[in-house]
């Protein structure tokens, strides 16, 4: 347990240090002056040229500058946009809790929906029931999810009318931005009408979730009968029916658990086509997340934000998908290492 | 070894016959194909098939409805887009970039991934440590993150947005590759062939890769699904295919400016992108159970 433990560690550690390495190297691949790619400013003067390279040590040698590199990304120094000079420390700390949001409930969506149901239709398989859901299923996860969005833009917000088509919340209420999660910063917030900001916050966000969702939720379904299917063939199952245990004893003692543990480091494996789809949803519906601001930022060639951009959220998903595999490994000794389940 | 033998002639189907066999008992899994068959004759024959060029403007005929609806012509069998061009004729070459390129990118990773993870796979110590966590690590990095860092550096068009999403979909395939190569080095068939005197890459390529070929089908489906999405994702973000190119997913951004007055430039190529994918998945599923079963019986 231990060792294993240490082994994983060393994998985050090394895998880290790879991707900061490799965002130390794309200023040097970037088109356009390195000065201005790394620190966001354009110099105007002779002065200020040699003095900002001073203080970006590029006048030393390239591991100083690596040094510099890891130094100023641990103080939060993370520098300027070359857009529009703002700080890019705040601007991910806005952003990226509002991808994560939206993560978040997508994710809930896909589970409470998808494993039950993937569930019911494996164990009753082959009726009509188990071919409809496996029917929509194939449906769903064969949409592309930026049509989809723009299908239910269509639908909803300028046929029916029923929803907003973009952003987070409606900007008559006041929320100061603080943990960057808006549930959050609703009930932390002093508005009167917190209630209606909840309601306004909910139907933003009925939406995106729904688009992203549908796409994983189908994919949760698949992996879910799959694997439950397998379950229920198994030898023991088929000693468990032979004691006379009834269906409900086998499935909730036996078949649960057993199907639930290949489900895990598949959904480690999905994180980050999660991530890509709603990257995507984002531009769409205008969410202020991690995804519209790098997509933005490659329309305006702002490189310390593209890099900084895709530092963070590199580490975010290579982190998530690390421990999701620690915690498959050790939860279940007998896995040798998490191989990617057929679909 | 001699057996008991009912008929006449003694026949025994090959690999291939009895998967096809398997498969064409599954009606879904073949009209997908048929659908899938569909879009390769458009790939390959677009311009055949297209009524006008796509790039003919006619200023006569300027967001004409589909023939079907009161309005439409049948001279335009879709209508025309907000410059006339004719969209029936557009959608098939923008299906042919589309679904070219995928197939491209597809073979290109599967070439590399099959190479990496042979190697991966008879390597070991340190150094297929290295590779694999490398590989590993890579694996998760979402694809529009490569495609964009990409973009940032050798700029927007059709063939970096294909190099992103090559580098993005090599992993899997050396990853899957690894796994196998590794599992069949243990067994007896390997061993025999050791004790001949055969080279690893002799053992590779005779010995291991015809049994991997189904699995690397298999995993070539998912993947071009994968690649379809991806370009038309990064085309539809004016990432990937530009202006003079019609791609998909570009033209599905470019109907954005008219989606009020002719929705239907929105519902078509957004159709296209998710009939090819579905096609694709049912091929896919069909095949992959008819390996399953074939191997039951």
């Amino acid at each position: 347990m231990i060792k294993l433990f240490i082994r994983y560690l060393n994998l985050i550690v090394i895998t880290i240090f790879t991707l900061i390495f490799l965002s130390f190297l794309l200023p040097f691949m970037f088109p356009g002056d390195l000065l201005s790619n790394i620190s966001g400013i354009v110099p105007q003067t002779n002065e200020q040229r040699l003095a900002l390279e001073h203080a970006y040590k590029l006048d030393q040698s390239i591991f100083h500058q690596f040094g510099f590199y890891i130094e100023s990304l641990l103080n939060g120094n993370w520098g300027v946009s070359l857009a529009d000079q703002a700080t890019l420390y705040n601007e991910v700390r806005i952003a990226f809790p509002a991808t994560l949001e939206l993560v978040c409930y997508a994710l809930v969506v896909s589970i409470v929906i998808g494993i039950p149901v993937g569930f019911m239709s494996g164990l009753k398989n082959h009726n009509p029931i188990d071919f409809s859901v496996v029917t929509f299923s194939m449906v769903g996860y064969s949409f592309p999810v930026f049509w989809l969005a723009l299908i239910f833009i269509t639908i909803f917000c300028l046929q029916l009318e029923w929803l907003p088509i973009s952003g987070r919340v409606d900007l008559l209420f006041d929320i100061p931005v603080d943990t960057g999660f808006l549930i959050i910063d609703i009930a932390r917030s002093s508005i009167e009408n917190k209630h209606q900001a909840y309601m306004d916050a909910l139907q933003h966000s009925i939406l995106p979730t729904a688009s992203v969702a549908i796409v994983t939720t189908a994919l949760f379904v698949r992996f879910t009968r799959r694997s439950i299917m397998d379950v229920m063939n198994k030898d023991y199952i088929v000693a468990a029916k032979s004691r006379g245990f009834t269906q409900s004893q086998i499935f909730f003692k036996h078949g649960l658990k057993n199907a639930l543990l290949p489900i895990l480091p598949i959904l480690a494996l999905q994180i980050s086509t999660l991530i890509t789809n709603v990257m995507i949803i984002e531009t769409i519906f205008s969410w202020p997340g991690i995804g519209r601001w790098l997509i933005q930022a490659i329309y305006q060639q702002d490189y310390p934000a593209i890099r900084i951009g895709m530092l963070v959220v590199s580490l975010f998903v290579m982190s998530m998908t690390i421990t999701i595999e620690f915690i498959t490994r050790a939860i279940d000794p007998a896995r040798e290492r998490a191989e990617s389940a057929a679909l | 070894m001699q057996r008991f033998n009912l008929y006449q002639e003694e026949y025994h189907p090959s690999p291939l016959v009895n998967i096809w066999l398997e498969f064409r008992r599954s009606h879904i899994a073949l009209s997908g194909f048929v659908l899938l068959v569909l879009f390769l004759i458009i790939t390959v024959f677009a311009p055949l098939l297209a009524p006008y060029s796509p790039e003919l403007q006619n200023t006569n005929a300027i967001l004409l409805p589909p023939s079907w609806e009161p309005n439409g012509t049948i001279a335009h069998l879709l209508g025309t887009d907000g410059l006339g061009r004719d969209v029936f004729s557009r959608l098939l070459y923008a299906c042919r970039t589309t679904f070219g390129s995928s197939l491209v990118i597809v073979a290109i990773s599967v070439f590399i991934g099959v190479g990496v993870g042979a190697l991966a796979g008879v390597l070991s110590g340190l150094r297929s440590s290295i590779v694999n966590h490398l590989f590993d690590s890579i694996m998760s990095i979402p694809t529009l993150l490569i495609a964009i860092v990409m973009v940032a550096i050798l700029g927007t068009g059709l063939f970096n947005a294909m190099m992103a999403i090559t580098l993005a979909l090599i992993p899997q395939f050396v990853h899957q590759t690894r796994t196998y190569v590794r599992n069949e080095l243990q067994k007896d068939y390997v061993l025999l062939d050791r004790l001949d005197g055969a080279s690893s890459r002799r053992i590779f390529i005779f010995s291991i890769l015809p049994g991997m070929v189904e699995l690397i089908v298999v995993q070539a489906t998912i993947a071009l699904s994968v690649a379809i999405i991806d370009i038309s994702a990064l085309g539809f973000l004016s990432l990937g295919a530009q202006e003079p190119t019609i791609e998909l997913g570009a033209s599905l951004s470019l109907a954005l400016d008219v989606a009020y007055v002719a929705p239907w430039l929105i519902i078509l190529p957004g159709m296209c992108i998710f009939l090819m994918i579905l096609s694709i998945n049912v091929v896919g599923e069909g095949l992959r159970s008819a390996l399953r079963n074939r191997l039951h019986h």
